[in-house]
């Protein structure tokens, strides 16, 4: 036997004023299953709070309907209450008769209306709503971190705790990245204290476990309970961790791909990293061993071909003239861009000389010198003759990103990079609740934005892993009929979030509770009818509709 | 028609943004008529094409799908399915002689009151110029 109970809020004068409650729970009271039907000043206050839990109590209530606030206002006020009255909190109904309806209808008489037609909807509606379990689920809190770079190792630093282990898996022999080829930052400051000091404290860290010339094999589990396999020297140990941070940063496009720039074909054609790791090694350097008198910078390339721009090359570019100026103050440096993408900063210094332009026609050698002919930008032929050429390859997704991709069972973006699970809402997390990216993973950035991902990164981890904390997965899941799914596959196709898999034995679509987030969109795409969307099933909508409708029809069946 | 006919509107709202938009409209006592029956759902993406249909035959004069605008889903790409199940409704209630008119698809933020009490207001004008919704408890599925 059902026994509501019906509960209407004055809101002080902010529901009272606009809505004849009188009439309202005069109403409802007859309708059948309402054991109770009663206005209240405050809900929400403490006496209100007491009044409803004894309310419940007194009357062996089994289901609540309250016309009040918004559930965004109140929703979760209320599920503690029934959890004190010993009521399952999904058989409780809040009625939105404050924000949506007496704050926003003028005529009184047409808010009543109004609101008793919300709450008869309610009452409907409640009728048919199940109690669910919340569950609570142990949690590991480490981290696996995927990638030593800046970026990975912040991460690392930031999260290690006693409470917290980290283990970093860094394919390459040594920690650091790319800014470890690094003799100085565009922003000037000191690389050492960027990343040396930060690989010593890493290394030092008795909470985090390094693991170099390594790889991570597989990732299985969902948040809060990630298994891993990491393999070293042929060897794999297996971690459980709660999150995965992936930071393995990025590559740089290959010149060789276009014919034109003569990467490769000719002697002294360097690209920007290899002119990084020349310049650590002491001096930029000819083949000849000889210092170049003349260089030409050309930015963009592959630009065209990749179809973006990677933002830091023209940033970066800048500290290439002090590299080559501190060693012979005289050489003569030309630019050639497409594009000029950098701050004020840099384009305010005026020793830097650039020239705009729309191709770069051929780059040939003559009498020992690189010729290179290009359109300028407004079209007319011009041509540089220097000693050495500097390639500004665009930043690109790292070689392994697919199999990592697939590997993780996170989506890339159009441009193959990790692609994440909001662009403005969500910047750092992934489709994937718990793997979370940061840095050039995601695409081309500088050290500083690297850094503030990976403290995006940090801040979410520490406020959703907490040790002794158990995690409370989603309720409102959706739940697939074995009997009535045949097994089509479209709502597998629809789910953002894989939580969805195919039973290929049984033939039939399976959802992952652990992964579902409750969206509800598998439910109305199965062509079967064979899904139900917890909270929200189709049953519960149709009573509300029914009601709000055609209240007659909807009483008629009820009876 | 005459002046005092209110449309009844069926609204799907999802919870993340047009429902929070909805409290907005109400929170800063923007005013409109009492048209709209609310019926909140996690995602637009949760509205089944029969909800529409069955809102028409059981009686509403119009139905108004609100959720995220495009990119802003909760859930990544709900609101690009319900767009794509809303142009099929559309062109079934064409082609089975409904007034097509009579269902809406539109994108109100958290932040937009005033969208949303103007999105209501529009929607029950073009409504009360078409009148009362004649399919009505026709039929039943
Ligand atoms: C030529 C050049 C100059 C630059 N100069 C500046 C500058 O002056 N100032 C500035 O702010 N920024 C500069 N940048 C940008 C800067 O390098 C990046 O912002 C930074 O390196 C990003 O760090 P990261 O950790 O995300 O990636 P990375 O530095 O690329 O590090 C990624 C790490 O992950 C590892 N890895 C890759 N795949 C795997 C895998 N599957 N498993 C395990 N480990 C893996 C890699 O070996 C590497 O150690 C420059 C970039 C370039 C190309
Ligand atoms: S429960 Fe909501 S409607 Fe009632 S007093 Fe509190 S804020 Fe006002
Ligand atoms: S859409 Fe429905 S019928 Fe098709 S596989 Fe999924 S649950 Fe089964
Ligand atoms: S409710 Fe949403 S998240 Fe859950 S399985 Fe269905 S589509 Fe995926
Ligand atoms: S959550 Fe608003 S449309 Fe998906």
């Amino acid at each position: 036997m059902k026994r509501i109970g019906v509960f209407i809020c004055e809101c002080g004068p902010n529901i009272a004023e606009k809505i004849d409650i009188d009439s309202i729970v005069k109403e409802v009271s007859s309708i059948s299953g309402v054991e109770i039907a009663e206005r209240y000043k405050l809900l929400c206050s403490k006496d209100g709070k007491e009044y409803l839990k004894e309310k419940i109590k007194e009357n062996k209530l089994t289901h609540l309907v309250l016309g009040a606030c918004s559930p965004k206002q109140h929703e979760k006020t209320f599920i503690k209450v029934c959890e004190e009255a010993g009521m399952n909190p999904y058989l409780c109904n809040l009625i939105n008769i404050r924000e949506q309806c007496a704050w926003m209808t003028p005529d009184r008489e047409e808010a009543t209306a109004k609101a008793l037609r919300c709450i008869r909807a309610g009452i409907a509606r409640v009728k048919y709503q199940q109690s669910l379990e919340k569950k609570y689920l142990e949690s590991n809190v480490d981290i696996l971190v995927i990638g030593g770079g800046i970026t990975g190792l912040q991460t690392s630093l930031l999260l290690a705790s006693d409470a917290r282990k980290v283990y970093l898996v860094e394919k390459n022999p040594d920690l650091g990245g790319m800014v470890s080829s690094f003799k100085s930052l565009f922003e000037g400051g000191n690389v050492k204290s960027v990343v040396k000091e930060k690989m010593e404290k890493v290394l030092e860290n008795k909470n985090i476990e390094v693991f170099t010339n390594s790889e991570v094999k597989d990732v299985l589990g969902f948040f809060g309970n990630f298994i891993a396999k990491i393999e070293k020297d042929n060897k794999i140990t297996e971690v459980k961790t709660g999150a995965v941070v992936v930071a393995t940063g990025c590559s740089l496009f290959d010149p060789g791909q276009i014919a034109k720039y003569k990467y490769g074909k000719l002697d002294d054609i360097y690209t920007s990293l290899e002119i990084e790791v020349m310049n650590m090694g002491g001096r930029i350097v000819l083949k000849n061993g000889r210092e170049p008198q003349s260089v030409a910078i050309v930015h963009c390339v592959g630009r065209e071909e990749k179809g973006y721009c990677s933002k830091i090359c023209c940033s970066y570019s800048a500290k290439f003239h002090d590299y080559l100026r501190e060693k012979n103050k005289d050489v003569e440096i030309h630019n050639l861009y497409y594009d000029l993408c950098t701050s004020q900063f840099e384009r305010g210094r005026k020793d830097i000389s650039v020239t705009r332009i729309s191709d770069i026609e051929e780059i040939t050698e003559e009498s020992g010198k690189k010729h290179i002919e290009y359109l300028t930008g407004d079209g007319k032929k011009e041509s540089v003759s220097v000693d050495m050429v500097i390639l500004l390859p665009v930043i690109e997704p790292g070689k392994n990103v697919p199999e990592l991709a697939a590997m993780l069972r996170i989506p890339l973006d159009a441009r193959g990079f990790f692609a994440e699970e909001h662009v403005k809402l969500n910047p750092v997390a992934t489709s994937l609740e718990g793997i979370y990216i940061a840095g050039c993973v995601q695409g081309p950035k500088n050290i500083l934005e690297s850094i503030t991902q990976s403290e995006a990164v940090a801040g979410k981890i520490l406020c959703s892993l907490i040790p002794g904390k158990k995690l409370e997965p989603e309720v409102m899941v959706s739940r697939i009929a074995p009997s009535l799914c045949t097994g089509c596959q479209t709502c597998l196709s629809v789910c953002s979030y894989g939580a969805i898999v195919f039973d290929r034995e049984n033939g039939i679509c399976v959802t992952n509770e652990m992964l579902c987030r409750g969206c509800g969109n598998c439910a109305s795409a199965c062509p079967s009818n064979a899904i139900t969307h917890k909270h929200f099933t189709s049953r519960q909508i149709y009573q509300e509709l029914t009601e709000v409708l055609y209240p007659s029809r909807s009483m008629k069946e009820q009876k | 028609m005459n002046e005092e006919f209110t449309p009844k509107i069926v609204g799907f709202l999802c919870n993340w943004c047009s429902y929070a938009g909805a409290d907005l409209a109400g929170v800063s006592r923007l005013q409109m008529p009492p048209s709209l029956r609310t019926i909140r759902v996690m995602c637009s993406s949760r509205v089944d094409p029969l909800f529409i249909i069955k809102a028409l035959l059981y009686g509403a004069d119009g139905v108004l799908i609100a959720g995220c605008h495009p990119g802003d889903c909760h859930y990544m790409k709900g609101n690009y399915y319900a767009r794509r199940r809303f142009a099929m409704v559309k062109s079934l209630l064409e082609a089975t002689g409904f007034e097509p008119e009579r269902v809406q698809l539109s994108w109100v933020s958290a932040s937009e009151g005033i969208r949303f009490k103007e999105t209501i207001e529009e929607f029950t004008n073009k409504l009360r110029k078409l009148g009362r919704n004649k399919a009505a408890k026709k039929v039943f599925v």
